[in-house]
């Protein structure tokens, strides 16, 4: 990594220009994906990743500067053009950094290497064969193993200089069925803030067939009925719904700009008062889990909503000078060419007080999303729209036939209100979220809830 | 600074020492910057330069892959033997290549546009945030501008004495405005690319005047519906399911056009083209991502299937020559097969036309969660859209919060009228979509 004092000397450029702060971002990783179709491992790949940013602050005005060179002098030129674009200002400042020790609450034990990647692909190739062998109507699987190795150092002119190192681990299982006239999907794609041993509880072959049960499962299904109607979301993935349609809009982001429909709302009652939320980055081996944030900040856990009232935002350093409220360790960003922003870690809804077979039985007519897909949001509106991965419509209090095509759309504000039964099995899930820093890992989760009036798309 | 030639000079040598003899260096190098706007002034300029090499090569008859940002002579040669290793886990025998050139490459419509200095970004997106603002009372925080610009070398090199170098870049603009009447939000945006600085000023009036054409609007019925899909929208499910025109995703099942080269699947008044050289395309290149030359080509002509898109590898397989449409998603990733303009080609009504014949309907302008709400490989797709009622043969009030759902190959077979004017959708990469507004009759339709 980078010497200490050259980064001194290149935060002093950066400031040059009259910033009143100035932040590097040294990245290191290397990632690697292994990918099997049409029953064999088809390819191989792996990058190394390697590049500095350089960020610069004048009140709320930043600039922003990325470089593949890291040399003293790469560095140095890309500080001052940080410098001319900040202002034609001057900056007295002595910068001495002192390194900072954060605990690694995520240990790692099998770290990928190229020396496992025969290991790696055995595993992949174990969880779709089994998907290939659930059913003869799985026509075709597809497989991916992705590990990434991630070394990164901020320094500040503030002092701070800190390193970490974060490897996570992901395999995605999709599968094919088909019943000669129409095709069918079915997916799974758990993963973790750990290395190999990740596999060692999570076994490729259950991954597999997971994926292949879903798939015959859409294959058997009919078609959704359109219509507004009570909504049962299950545990895990399904927090993706609340992740969506509230905490995009609980950003910094959005809310420093009053983009968002949630600013100004703190210490409002915004939701039914059974639904406590939190984002928490600290979960060992989570998903969505790190040390520090990508500003330097330790991993927090925050409790944004507490029986329906919004009690705190997600808030990175700019957003924090926008808004006059402090950080809260959730500045990220996929790599070193992007600037960061606030962004969720893993985040929940925790267990409520009802039960799980009285959220069912509760339920005359409507739809058990077992499984969710992705989905987007508007956050100045909070309108969200979310696909159903695998569904069932419930008749009468029981689950009844499975539904293919179905999807979500409603209001954050609305669903919030509307979320009148929380059960107790809560359950996290992983996905990949994507905005203005970029793709980043994130976990989402709740128990089973219960949501009226929910327009579901259909046919 | 990077000396490329120093660094191939150094995967040559490695290659040589690994008694490789087949291989490919893939260089790319990304320039880009941008500034952009919170209230009446810039809040952020941002610019980087990145990009790195790919190193592939054939071991044992396999495809190895590595990848790397780190320019040093010394990662060359870590490079030359992580490829080399990844080849040997690799169990795909479909027939690998490095090409040795095609015998005559295109001609490109358009060259990169300059890359602007930095004072010329910001006031621009200063003039455009400021002209967002200036149209409409209503208008409020959360309105951002953002004008940007970018630029792409690409060099492809291999062991069969191929030397291929193309740049492309492009300047755009962005507002998106956000406007609040009577306690109601709105938002809208508009963006352009590569049409040049001096053309920023009128996005912010579709902007402007789309957000205040939502104010008030209201919800539908659930029921069938004929619909005009806007052309920006119908490029968006165009873009989602492009995959299906794959030759690679049809020989794995994942397509449904497996094996329907001649047949009819759409309406006979669609034609979809490949044209890599279309004026508007602003990221243009005569060769594709293994060194093949591009070139313009009819996927589907008038409701029938002309061809798919292949690269060498499965174009081998299905027993045809490549189009020319071997794609990498960035310098790292492994060849897949992407168009580079796939466009819908327009037809002879007006939009006003267009919803006289409907009458009675609905006019999709927004559409949201195609990421997530469509299915590559079933083609169906359910999906939140907004829009206006179409009354009376005109466009009338504004609607919000229902979705659309069907299949893609059945909207293809269901367009019965083509609009006039081709809209094109962002370019990621050295692909981009176009499509005019389309007629479809029939869809479902879910809201209140």
């Amino acid at each position: 990594m980078l010497n200490r004092h050259i980064l001194e000397r290149v935060l002093l450029r950066a400031m040059s220009g009259g910033a009143d702060f100035a932040e590097i971002f040294a990245e290191r990783s290397r990632s690697s994906s292994i990918s099997y179709v049409d029953s064999r491992i088809e390819s191989i790949y792996d990058n190394t990743l390697s590049g500095v940013g350089i960020r610069a602050f004048l009140g709320v005005r930043t600039v922003y500067a990325s470089t593949t060179d890291i040399t003293e002098e790469g560095l140095m030129l890309c500080a001052a053009s940080v410098a001319e674009a900040i202002g034609e200002g001057r900056a007295d400042q002595n910068i001495v950094l002192s390194e900072r020790i954060t605990p690694n609450i995520h240990p790692v034990r099998i770290v990928p290497s190229d020396s496992l990647t025969g290991f790696a692909a055995d595993l992949l190739k174990a969880g779709c064969q089994a998907a290939a062998g659930y059913d003869k109507r799985i026509i075709q699987v597809q497989g991916r193993l992705m590990t990434n190795d991630r070394n990164i150092l901020i320094a500040n002119s503030e002092g701070l200089y800190i390193t970490d190192r974060s490897v996570r681990t992901r395999i995605a299982i999709s599968a094919i069925a088909s019943d000669g006239t129409e095709n069918q999907t079915g997916s799974a794609s758990p993963g973790a803030l750990m290395g190999l041993e990740f596999f060692e509880e999570h076994m490729p072959e259950e991954i597999g067939r997971r994926a292949a049960e879903q798939a015959i499962t859409n294959l058997e299904a009919v078609y959704c009925r359109a219509g507004k109607m009570t909504v049962a979301i299950e545990s895990g993935f399904g927090g993706v719904l609340f992740h969506e349609a509230c905490g995009h809009s609980l950003e910094a982001t959005s809310v420093a700009i009053g983009a968002s429909q949630m600013a100004g709302k703190l210490g409002q009652k915004i939701a039914n008062e059974k639904v406590t939320v939190v984002d928490d980055g600290t979960i060992p081996g989570g998903w969505g889990s790190m040390n520090i944030d990508d500003e330097g900040n330790p991993a927090r856990r925050n409790v944004l909503i507490e029986n329906g009232v919004l009690k705190s935002y997600m808030i990175d350093r700019l957003g924090s000078r926008r808004m006059g409220l402090p950080v809260t360790g959730n500045s990220r960003r996929e790599n070193y060419s992007f600037e960061p922003t606030s962004r969720m870690t893993n985040t929940f809804i925790l267990n409520g007080p009802d039960r799980n077979e009285d959220i069912i039985a509760s339920i005359e007519y409507g739809l058990y999303a077992k499984e969710m897909g992705g989905g987007s949001v508007n956050p100045l509106t909070g309108a969200f729209n979310f696909s159903v991965r695998e569904g069932y419509m419930i008749r009468n209090g029981k689950i009844c036939e499975a539904v293919r095509g179905a999807s979500l759309i409603g209001t954050g504000s609305q669903i919030l209100e509307n979320i009148d039964m929380v059960g107790q099995n809560q359950a996290c899930g992983e996905g990949m979220c994507g905005s203005r820093s970029g793709s980043v890992p994130v976990g989402v989760g709740q128990p089973l809830i219960r949501m009226t009036g929910l327009t579901v798309g259909g046919r | 600074m990077i000396d490329f030639e120093e660094l191939k000079a150094e995967l040559i040598k490695a290659a040589a020492a690994a008694g490789i003899e087949q291989y490919e260096i893939y260089y790319q190098l990304i320039r880009d910057a941008s500034a952009e706007t919170f209230r009446d002034e810039i809040s952020g300029f941002s610019f980087g330069v990145s990009g790195g090499i790919c190193f592939r090569c054939i071991s044992g008859g396999r495809m190895g892959y590595a990848a790397t940002e780190l320019m040093t002579p010394g990662e060359m040669h870590e490079l030359v033997i992580r490829a080399h290793e990844n080849a040997k886990h690799i169990e795909n025998d479909d027939e690998v290549f490095i090409y040795p050139g095609s015998p005559k490459y295109g001609q490109k419509t358009r060259e990169a546009d300059k890359f602007p200095d930095a004072a010329l970004l910001k006031n621009n997106a200063l003039a455009l945030q400021r002209n967002t603002y200036a149209k409409s009372k209503h208008v409020t925080d959360g309105t951002q501008s953002q004008v940007f610009a970018f630029e792409t070398e690409t060099r492809i090199c291999n062991s069969m004495g191929l030397d291929l170098k193309n740049t492309a870049g492009a300047t755009g603009g962005y507002t998106r405005a956000v406007v609040k009447v009577n306690g109601e939000s709105a938002d809208d945006y508009d963006f352009t690319l590569g049409c040049g600085l001096d053309s920023l000023l009128p996005l912010s009036d579709n902007a402007v005047s789309g957000a205040l054409a939502k104010i008030g609007a209201g919800e539908i019925d659930s029921g069938k519906y004929d619909i005009i899909i806007g052309g920006r929208q119908m490029q968006g499910l165009l873009a989602a399911f492009s995959s299906v025109f794959s030759g690679k995703s049809a020989r794995l099942g994942l397509s449904l056009l497996a094996g329907k080269e001649g047949c009819e699947v759409a309406s006979s008044c669609i034609t979809i083209t490949d044209d890599p050289f279309d004026p508007n395309c602003p990221m243009q290149t005569t060769f594709d991502a293994e060194g093949v030359a591009v070139y313009t080509k009819n996927v589907i002509e008038k409701g029938i299937l002309k061809t798919l898109l292949y690269d060498l590898t499965n174009a081998k397989k299905a027993g045809v020559g490549s189009t020319g449409n071997a794609s990498k998603g960035s310098y790292a990733s492994t060849v897949g097969i992407s168009p580079f303009c796939l466009s819908i080609r327009p037809g002879e009504y007006s939009l006003e036309e267009l919803f006289r014949i409907v009458r009675s309907g609905l006019y999709v302008t927004e559409i949201k969660g195609l990421h997530a709400g469509a299915n590559h490989a079933t083609g169906d797709f359910s999906v939140e859209c907004a829009g206006f009622l179409i009354e009376g043969g005109r466009r009338g009030q504004p609607v919000k919060s229902f979705t659309i759902a069907g299949n893609f190959y059945g909207l293809l077979r269901s367009i019965t009228h083509v609009g006039n004017k081709v809209e094109y959708g962002m370019p990621s990469g050295f692909t981009v979509f176009a499509s005019p507004a389309v007629l479809v009759r029939d869809i479902s339709v879910a809201g209140k």
